[in-house]
């Protein structure tokens, strides 16, 4: 907004003078190191910080993945705990979709999106840095919950009066990713204070606030990057000449914002059952559980595509630059996408045909299923249709991008077998089911991400990962994948069910339980080999060029690492995968005269962000420690929301703030060096 | 005025601003938030057409719970709010800060007394034996109602911090009149909620003599 002092164009933020805010505080815009990482409002470095906590916690949910498939390799085993064990599924399912793929799509979508459209940053760039710290509050609520249960296990809790009073004592969350009532929720009459008899320990009180507030950091994010695509395009950038990540990024944010509301809603139920005594999924008084099963797979089958359609936006992008060719029916794959997004809403009863739903609806939701396969499928043949008669090169990233397709497949086969509703009320909570979504989750959307990860770590650190590493470490990751979920489809029609921590000896099962945990072991060492590789590209890679892949989008005519205003003067496009018409075609990317001595306007970084975000940590550590009966916690809760409202209205005072930051004159695209020697 | 305060008016692809076009979208996703709440409670009223039971054992009639006459005037109200927020978003567009500064205030006055006519209601029905622990009916109706009461208070506060902020004399122009008007955008969209809900919730159970879930009272037509 208006100040008084103005600054002119700088060459460096480091030149700038101290700016007050209208409160009198000074921004951090001069900061550097760690302050400047936890106040930045560059997408780029929220994108950085979205994909190392995604990775992060990718390697505790694998941990967790592997403590399952220990206590599952023998027979009768004790490894872990009944409980324990409940504990590990619920935090490996909810980790993996939570903290793993959707916050690694973020990181993709934060970096990317501005690039591939040819703009500066997002559309609001603190709101932007509000969701990471938001997303790390509720991924640190999350599993702040393993905390007390190791401090359980370790006896640290047991001279509290409030620990002696606990019925359940599972500090984890324990009742599945979907957390079904009423064994997440309550029954009988509430007491006077309020408490109706639960089935479940404080995990699940952790489970709803931290989901709670991960959804928050979802839908933040998804209002900015809509409003991103739709609002800063560059000129010449109309909607059909969009690179397709960046169409899917829009399709699955539209899923988020509407779906989002029915598990936000769910949850407030939920949480007043569990600590106000409602009734919504109470039994005893009337309550419908199954409720709680409709508005969670309302908001949970949209999720699936809100898991899968990034992966596929990637995927899209990279076998076209690997196999020299235009991606094949540029038009239908867009429109697949949307179609897959809005046929997402229509089949979330598919999760629960045991229910007893009725034949009418069952019918329905069966065909709705089927006919959701049919833009997956076209999907599928577009991809080949793309490979077909190109120059394929085999790189780390084609080859993690072919494995989708073929892993994704398999899964969407799997998936055909459950809509036909008779077949899946065979299949039902049995191993089949794992091994289905574990292929379209991990075969399909983790080699998606993985491949994006190799495809554009170039772009991000300027450097190239070690090829040799990346494939061995595909090798690894897709070997061990199917030795882990192909025994699985065998498991599950021989009758193994889920969600059980051992099985006995004698149901013919031995075999391949061991050969899957043998698999899960290399996937383990396969995925972390990935990752190692990645975190060493970043430091010590071998520098490469800003177009190592020979790519076709806007964000390879950029320097790597790229500036962190983007774009020195902005781009004018015209034509569909605009860079390699530029190179190779006939028509040119355009600059506009901006930019230059008069710089280009950056926004300011700020504080309120993260103070926000810290709200968030304080009420999400506050209401499961307040439903223990730790003492005072209620006054915890009160001063998160307290130090949540003001982080939101300081930042609403300090205003955008910014400065104008010179960039090179001339054209802001460097030589393309790469593309030519390739 | 600068270059710095420029690309708060730099044109957007589709012409209509950032600021505008987050909060429609924040709308849309607010509209499945809402259409959950009202279907959870409609789902139980048809379940359970019969109403709730208090705390003496009685069975009790929806119909002779609610106040339609207060509610009807708390409605009225609100919807009257609704008029002087668009007074004070053409006020702020035309930049007469005094006629917005005297809207806002009937706004927020308005928005005040329809949260008081929700206090007084919750605290006559906990009276009459409806609490959120002894009914489905209960649980849904002071969860739904009472979200769409924070929606409005959440409205008040900010059309209170706008009042205020305008005294500073950095609310005008362009941008202020922006933000006047998305914060109308949302004023308007809770008040339409309500329309729903008083709809929804409260006109429904007097459709005929037994309501329109039927009471299991004998329909006289």
């Amino acid at each position: 907004m208006s100040h008084d002092t103005h600054h002119a164009p700088v060459a460096s933020k480091l030149d700038l003078a101290p700016e007050r805010s209208d409160l009198g505080l000074i921004r951090p815009d001069r900061k550097t190191g760690w302050a400047d990482w936890l106040t930045t409002v560059d997408h780029k470095k929220i994108g950085v910080m979205y994909g190392a906590f995604a990775m992060l916690f990718f390697l505790v949910g694998g941990v967790e993945a592997l403590a399952i498939r220990t206590q599952l390799a023998r027979p009768d085993n004790d490894f872990v705990t009944a409980r324990m064990y409940n504990q590990l599924f619920t935090m490996h399912g909810t980790t993996m979709i939570f903290l793993g793929v959707m916050p690694l799509s973020a990181a993709f979508f934060n970096f990317l999106v501005p690039l591939q459209i040819g703009a500066r940053d997002v559309a609001f760039p603190r709101l932007n840095a509000f969701s990471l710290w938001t997303f790390v509050a509720g991924a640190f609520v999350l599993n702040s919950s393993w905390l007390f249960e190791f401090g359980h296990l370790a006896g640290w809790f047991n001279n509290f009066e409030w620990h002696k009073a606990l019925v359940y004592s599972d500090f984890a969350p324990a009742n599945g990713w979907f957390s079904y009532a009423p064994l997440s929720g309550t029954v009988g009459q509430a007491d006077a204070a309020l408490h109706a008899p639960r089935f479940t320990g404080v995990g699940t009180d952790f489970w709803i606030i931290g989901i709670q507030i991960l959804g928050i950091a979802s839908l933040a994010a998804s209002f900015n990057f809509i409003c991103t695509i739709i609002n800063m395009r560059a000129k010449g950038m109309t909607m059909m000449r969009l690179p397709v990540f960046t169409w899917m990024t829009l399709v699955t944010s539209v899923l988020i914002i509407l779906a989002f509301p029915a598990i936000t809603v769910a949850l407030i139920e939920l949480m007043f059952d569990r600590q106000f005594g409602a009734n919504f999924f109470n039994p005893s008084a009337g309550g419908q559980p199954i409720l709680w099963q409709h508005l969670f797979w309302i908001f949970g089958h949209p999720e699936v595509y809100i898991l899968v359609l990034p992966a596929m936006g990637i995927v899209s992008e990279i076998l076209p630059t690997f196999s020299g060719k235009a991606l094949f029916g540029y038009p239908i794959i867009v429109f697949s996408g949307a179609v897959i997004g809005f046929l997402g809403f229509a089949v979330w009863s598919h999760h629960m045909f045991t229910t007893g739903l009725g034949p009418v609806p069952t019918a329905a939701f069966a065909l709705l299923t089927m006919a959701i396969a049919v833009p997956t499928g076209v999907k599928i043949f577009n991809w080949l249709g793309t490979i077909w008669g190109g120059k394929i090169r085999f790189t780390p990233p084609m080859v993690l991008a072919l494995g989708f397709i073929w892993m994704f497949m398999c899964g969407g086969f799997s998936g055909v077998m459950h809509s036909a509703a008779p077949a899946d009320a065979q299949q039902q909570d049995s191993y089949f089911v794992i091994a289905h979504f574990h292929y379209v989750l991990l075969g399909g959307v983790l080699l998606g991400l993985m491949a994006g990860l190799y495809f554009w770590f170039p772009k991000i650190f300027g450097r190239m990962p070690n090829a040799g590493v990346a494939y061995l470490a595909s090798g690894l990751v897709i070997l061990g994948f199917n030795l882990a979920f192909g025994p699985m489809h065998y498991l599950g029609l021989a009758g193994q069910p889920r969600r059980t921590h051992t099985y006995h000896a004698g149901n013919g099962w031995e075999t391949w339980n061991f050969v899957a945990t043998i698999g899960a072991f290399i996937l383990g060492i396969g995925v972390f080999l990935a990752f190692a590789n990645l975190v060493w590209t970043a430091f010590k890679g071998k520098k490469c060029g800003s177009d190592p892949w020979g790519g076709r989008t806007l964000e390879w005519s950029l320097s790597s690492p790229v500036a962190e205003y983007n774009f020195a003067q902005s781009p004018v496009i015209s034509a569909r995968d605009a860079f390699f018409e530029d190179k190779h075609g006939g028509r040119r990317i355009a600059y506009e005269n901006d930019g230059g001595e008069a710089g280009v306007h950056m926004p300011s970084q700020s504080w309120m962000p993260l103070v926000a975000g810290f709200g968030f940590l304080m009420i999400g550590l506050g209401m499961p420690m307040l439903s223990m009966g730790v003492p005072h916690m209620g006054w915890l809760v009160i001063a998160g929301l307290t130090v949540m409202f003001i982080g939101i209205w300081l930042w609403a005072l300090e205003g955008p703030g910014g400065y104008m930051l010179k960039t090179p004159a001339g054209n802001s695209s460097p030589v393309p060096q790469a593309a030519v020697t390739h | 005025m600068s270059q710095v305060s420029e690309p708060a008016h730099a044109p957007t692809s589709t012409g209509i601003e950032h600021k505008k076009l987050i909060m429609w979208l924040f709308l849309a996703s607010d509209c499945m938030f809402f259409g959950t709440l009202i279907s959870t409670h409609l789902l139980y009223r048809k379940l359970y057409p019969t109403g709730f039971t208090d705390a003496e054992g009685h069975q009790r009639f929806i119909q002779n719970l609610f106040n339609i006459e207060l509610t009807s005037f708390s409605t009225f109200i609100l919807l009257m709010s609704s008029f002087l927020m668009a007074l004070a978003v053409s006020a702020m567009h035309k930049g007469q800060i005094k006629s917005f500064r005297r809207n806002v205030l009937g706004v927020i006055f308005f928005g005040l007394i329809f949260l008081g006519c929700q206090v007084f209601e919750f605290t006559h029905f906990f009276h009459q034996g409806l609490t959120i622990q002894n009914s489905v009916f209960g649980s849904t109706f002071y969860v739904l109602t009472g979200t769409h009461g924070t929606h409005v208070a959440i409205g008040i506060l900010w059309l209170i911090l706008l009042y205020f902020y305008s005294f500073t004399g950095k609310l005008g122009g362009h941008v202020g009149a922006l933000d006047v008007e998305v914060a109308g955008l949302y004023w308007h969209f809770v008040d339409i909620v309500w329309i729903i809900i008083f709809t929804a919730v409260y006109l429904v159970e007097y459709l005929g003599p037994s309501g329109f879930w039927g009471t299991g009272l004998p329909l006289t037509k």
